[in-house]
């Protein structure tokens, strides 16, 4: 008789913590993906500041600091991706196509080519020369971002 | 070809008593020039039709790009609201492509979405709004695509795979979808080659307007947005409502987007946008700037969900 209600108490106790785990997990799968989408709006800065530069409607300085800004935001890129946080784990919320995980290193991969488009538009607008401005802002833009976003992102999160 | 020749200035320099010699090289020049003619008309639809094939992005569903195949040769697997389609070859190759074609075949293909052989096309083939295609631009598409090196790319399972609903639905929604009367053409010459790029050249309602049950695109949320964009995406209102569509966004601002795929916010376009948009690169500066005119003129609409 003990032992049973022991065994009853044990595993409700297991069930209980089971279910913290559960919502504690899709909390912290909600609050990865509003950290990934605040990453990307940050992204997003960045880019409008260069654009804006390269209009004649922005400053050189500021197009600088949004470049080694987005080289650095780029590069945590593969670390905003944590299981769990796919358009069918949470939709609704997220926007990241599940394929993401099935071909992880084809995802890094493409993240590490928009790495290295941000470095070169970085060091375009340390130098200083339009041209080398606008095409690898070009580049950046669709290839870099683009390259992600056309395989991997299912919508714009509004 | 006396007249030809009497005007060529070859035979008209040489001596009344020139050698025989002479006329004939003259005659054998003018020859060439009169052939040469209409090469060089064939190469002006050519890039004609090159740069609206850009602009309609045909190579955007007829290449299978996945599988890395040729530009044009078709087999690409397309989820549309009508069920999965391969794409067809449209390479000038005569068993697989529309080489065999004549010029009526192709304008019944574009303007009805009826196949030589009688057959229909299900709307995905955005044949609602080809039918607003001038004759001479859809005589140019053609000479372009006939310039294609023929591909032989044997025809995968499309529309056949489709139930037989689907078809008669596809088939009915064709018919009216060409009775329905193609949106205001109002405004200046730049606002009206924007119309035209927009509703017939560019068919940017075959994702971005809902469809009607039968297939043909609902003329009353013309471009107001979609859930039934390619590859099951949804497409947003490109009307100019401040909340749910472009109202917001400055001339320069679509310019952007079409150019470089850039969104007022920072963001890139991504899924099949993204594709679209290096058609639209390739754009002229007047033309981009022709369909921003023209949407930002159209009359706002509200997107309404699960339209």
């Amino acid at each position: 008789m003990r032992s049973s209600t022991k065994c009853i108490a044990l595993s409700g106790l297991v069930l209980a913590l089971g279910l913290y785990a559960g919502v504690a997990r899709a909390a912290d799968a909600a609050a990865e993906v509003d950290a990934r989408q605040a990453a990307m709006k940050g992204q997003g800065k960045d880019m409008t500041a260069i654009k804006a530069y390269i209009d004649g409607k922005g400053e050189l300085a500021a197009a600088r600091t949004a470049g080694s800004d987005l080289v650095e935001r780029i590069g945590k890129v593969p670390s905003l991706f944590p299981k769990g946080t796919s358009m069918t784990d949470l939709p609704g919320k997220s926007y990241a196509r599940p394929v993401i995980w099935t071909e992880m290193d084809k995802f890094n991969a493409q993240a590490k080519t928009a790495a290295d488009k941000a470095k070169t538009l970085d060091t375009a607008l340390k130098g200083g020369d339009m041209n080398a401005i606008t095409t690898s802002f070009g580049d950046m833009g669709k290839n870099g971002c683009g390259g992600c976003h056309e395989p991997y992102r299912e919508k714009k999160p509004s | 070809m006396a007249a030809a020749v009497a005007t060529n200035p070859i035979a008209k320099r040489s001596p009344r008593n020139a050698s025989a010699r002479h006329v004939a090289a003259g005659i054998i020049l003018t020859l060439a020039a009169l052939a040469a003619v209409p090469a060089a008309a064939d190469d002006a639809a050519v890039a004609r039709g090159a740069y609206l094939a850009a602009a309609a992005g045909c190579d955007q569903c007829h290449t299978d790009s996945k599988n890395k195949g040729t530009p044009y040769a078709g087999g690409r697997k397309l989820a549309s609201e009508f069920g999965v389609i391969a794409t067809p070859n449209i390479t000038p190759d005569r068993a697989t492509g529309i080489g065999g074609w004549s010029a009526a075949d192709f304008a019944r293909a574009m303007r009805w979405g009826i196949a030589p052989d009688g057959t229909h096309y299900v709307p995905a083939f955005p044949f609602p709004y080809f039918a607003r295609l001038s004759d001479g631009d859809l005589a140019d598409l053609k000479a372009f695509l006939d310039s294609l090196a023929p591909v032989s790319q044997p025809r995968l399972d499309g529309a056949e795979s489709l139930g037989l609903l689907a078809r008669a639905r596809a088939a009915i929604g064709a018919a009216l979808g060409n009775a329905s009367a193609p949106p205001p053409l109002a405004g200046d010459a730049a606002i009206a080659r924007g119309a035209y790029l927009v509703a017939a050249v560019g068919h940017c309602g075959d994702c971005h307007t809902p469809r009607t049950w039968l297939g043909a695109p609902d003329a009353g949320r013309y471009l107001a947005g979609s859930h039934g964009g390619l590859e099951g995406t949804k497409a947003p209102n490109i009307t100019p409502d401040p909340q749910t569509g472009i109202g917001k966004w400055s001339e320069d601002d679509v310019v952007s987007l079409l150019k470089e795929g850039i969104e007022p916010d920072g963001d890139f376009v991504g899924g099949p946008m993204a594709e679209i948009v290096r058609n639209t690169a390739r754009l002229t500066d007047d033309d981009r700037r022709a369909v921003a005119l023209y949407l930002r003129a159209l009359p706002a609409k509200v997107f309404v969900r699960n339209k």
